[in-house]
């Protein structure tokens, strides 16, 4: 199950790296605010507020699943994955490709554009 | 022994929408408010998230969202000739039990009563005579106008984050929205959802036979939204489990996740779960009422509650049921006519199809409470002549899936099997490629059709059971032959490979599944003998007491209730804001 999960997510880390999306950092974070109204019922930047997910502060560099306090899938908790701007991005083109069986129920954002813009906000507000 | 608790200025019993909305309103105009519920706390993020929300063995088979027989129920019979049983498991319809009521586990169809409802008797003896209302339909005007209803709708549909399409703006009719709706002023909350096939074809074939379809109006958000109170919904995602399940992306419109948790912010608004409120207390001369006796279930404890006001929102049943235990208002008598506590028990009527097409994908497991569309021609549509056809009120309908669940639906042609090799074989043959079309239907008051206190059968707490007295009559019969015959024609004109087609309902009983739309009992109106609640919802016994909830409707339309529930939560809100500085009857008799 383990080496799966994480074999499917570097293929698709590996096609991202490949250059079929933008570089995540190179979005318009301003557009990304409003992207991120999709995700605010149940995600917050600011520290230690968990809602329906897990707060985001401190996103980026830091391990899937770790948060405190927060009830993860088994699924995300075993990926491997370290949140960077390619592999948020990786995710978010479609969550249960990326890590199936993961609790989030957002079918994903289809739009290379509209993620990159979302990747560039969460890097800055995330901080 | 009773603790007797300190006094609050309002007792809310019952935390759905109704009470919701009703005490964060009143906390933030600073009175203090305590609300009572019997269920336990629930939440999206504990309890309706993935993967546990998708249970169809927990949610609809064992109904853990619904009030539980064991502890209280209702007797039931179809006319006072018959002894009345109860009923001990939930089949016909599912009252909810927990924080968020039956606003946690509904599909989100929102819709406007017009003023065809709130002034029924009126429009049918102008139009047809008083003759043509049989002796023993007791329907009558609501006391309410359409016009005074309006802004609150529209408060209701933004903050449950209703999806729809205008049909009349101001009077002006709206290409693609509902031609026979009355006019608002604003647009939905949000636009439509997106339809799924089995909607576009029978909008489609809808259309050809010359009617008008448009998308049913939803509270479930068709993308991401920020309601005027600052709750956030997130977009829905099509995942097909609305009816009976907590929505899991905190998109369909829901007390739990909007209002309620904006009145637990404030310091003014306390909730205490697993409190059931077993009576109304009254003062000595019964002008008033001083609070409510209540029992914590977990442990027994009793409490009595002293109020300044108190305010029934329990689901609709609930509220009649503690009117008729407290001895507020005098109960209904269907042989002698006299009373008005249980009177006017209404709930619905319906018909459906389901059409077959072989090579049809329609993937039923992707659908939200409002991917349908509707046709209101024989509804709202005064135009519609019910003079030939000898039926008092109308019915809706509708084309597409709502909650087709993967384990649950299984639409197999009539006269298949309902076990085994051939059995299996239809289901996997038809699971993908059949639709439905389906008619919901008013159903008009009936002097016999009411509730009363059961002379045998107790619940937990010692307390008579509510007895239920209800069948559909010669008018609904005919309702649904014209439904059915409509329903079938249409499902004709989309040529399927094959047909199950609709029935009328002749009878009611209280298995399967039909609807959770039970109405009346403690009725508005505009004279105290033949009403419970003025115009306000406040009582024409106690003034201090206002009951809200489908219970006060005089009659049941076609259309679902919660539209004109929520919206008279808003003006009661406002009415008891009014109330808060000259107390007193709102309404002289």
């Amino acid at each position: 199950m383990r080496s799966n999960s994480v074999r499917i997510l570097s293929a698709v880390l590996l096609l991202t790296a490949a250059g079929l999306a933008a570089p995540a950092s190179a979005g318009d974070a301003a557009r990304g605010e409003q992207k991120f109204a999709e995700c605010a019922t149940c995600h917050s930047v600011a520290a230690g507020a968990n809602g329906v997910g897990p707060s985001l502060f401190g996103l980026i560099g830091r391990k899937a699943g770790t948060v405190e306090n927060f009830r993860y899938s088994p699924a995300m908790k075993r990926s491997g994955i370290v949140w960077t701007g390619q592999t948020l991005d990786a995710f978010l083109a479609d969550p249960q490709k990326a890590v199936p069986a993961n609790r989030m129920p957002y079918a994903g954002l289809t739009d290379a554009s509209d993620r990159g813009d979302l990747v560039s906000y969460l890097e800055k507000a995330t901080k | 022994m009773v603790t007797k608790l300190k006094e609050v200025d309002v007792v809310v019993v019952g935390l759905g929408w109704t009470g919701g909305i009703l005490s964060k309103e009143l906390a933030e105009s600073g009175l203090k408010v305590v609300a009572l519920e019997r269920g336990a706390m629930r939440s999206t993020g504990d309890d309706y998230s993935l993967p546990g929300i998708r249970d169809e063995l927990r949610y609809v088979i064992r109904h853990d969202l619904m009030q539980n027989t064991a502890r209280d129920t209702l007797t039931i019979r179809n006319n006072p000739s018959q002894e009345a049983l109860p009923m001990r498991q939930l089949g016909s319809f599912l009252p909810g039990e927990v924080v968020g009521g039956s606003g946690v586990h509904w599909s989100g169809h929102t819709w406007r009563w017009t003023d065809m409802e709130f002034k029924i008797r009126s429009n049918y003896e102008e139009r047809y005579g008083k003759n043509f209302i049989p002796a023993d339909m007791t329907i009558q005007d609501w006391g309410i106008t359409y016009d005074e209803l309006e802004p609150y709708y529209e408060r209701f549909e933004y903050t449950a984050a209703v999806s729809g399409k205008a049909g009349n703006l101001k009077g002006k009719i709206q290409e693609g929205g509902n031609p026979f709706e009355a006019p608002r002023q604003r647009e939905y909350a949000l636009p439509p959802l997106t339809p799924i096939l089995a909607s576009e074809m029978f909008t489609e074939a809808t259309k050809k036979l010359g009617y008008h379809p448009f998308p049913r109006p939803s509270a479930n958000a068709s993308r991401a939204y920020t309601n005027p109170d600052g709750a956030k919904y997130g977009a829905c995602q099509y995942c097909g489990y609305c009816q009976r399940f907590g929505c899991e992306a905190n998109a369909k419109g829901s007390p739990h996740m909007s209002v309620i948790p904006l009145a637990m912010k404030n310091p003014n608004f306390e909730l205490r779960t697993h409190s059931w409120v077993t009576k109304v207390l009254k003062d000595s001369d019964g002008k008033r009422v001083t609070g409510v006796a209540y029992t914590n279930i977990l442990n027994g404890e009793e409490f009595e509650q002293p109020a300044g006001m108190v305010l029934l929102t329990a689901y609709a049943i609930n509220n009649v049921h503690l009117m008729l235990l407290s001895g507020i208002g005098e109960p209904y008598d269907p042989v002698a006519q006299k009373g008005v506590v249980g009177k006017n028990y209404c709930y619905q009527t319906g018909v459906g199809t389901t059409l077959f097409f072989e090579g049809r994908y329609f993937n039923p497991f992707m659908s939200a409470g409002g991917s349908n569309a509707t046709i209101d021609d024989f509804n709202i549509n005064w135009g519609f002549d019910r003079g030939s056809h000898g039926f008092v009120g109308a019915y809706n309908v509708s084309g597409g899936f709502n909650t087709a669940l993967p384990i649950g639906y299984r639409p197999v042609p009539r006269g298949t099997p309902q076990w085994g090799k051939v059995w299996k074989a239809a289901t996997a043959k038809w699971y993908q490629t059949a639709m439905s079309i389906s008619a919901a239907g008013s159903v008009m008051a009936n002097r016999y059709n009411c509730y009363d206190l059961d002379p045998t059968y107790k619940n937990a707490f010692g307390q008579p059971l509510m007895r239920m007295t209800f069948d559909y009559k010669d008018n609904e019969v005919k309702l649904g032959r014209h439904a059915a015959a409509l329903v079938n024609d249409i499902a004709k004109s989309m040529n399927p490979t094959t047909v199950n087609p609709a029935n009328a309902r002749t009878q009611w009983t209280v298995v399967p599944y039909q609807s959770t739309h039970n109405t009346g009992g403690t009725i508005m109106g505009t004279d105290p003998k033949s009403s419970v609640l003025n115009k306000y919802l406040q009582s024409w016994d106690c003034h201090n007491l206002f009951v809200v909830g489908a219970n006060v409707f005089p009659h049941n339309a076609s259309y679902n209730p919660t539209g004109p529930v929520g919206a008279l939560a808003y003006w009661t809100v406002d009415a008891i804001k009014r109330y808060v500085k000259a107390p007193g009857p709102m309404v002289h008799a």
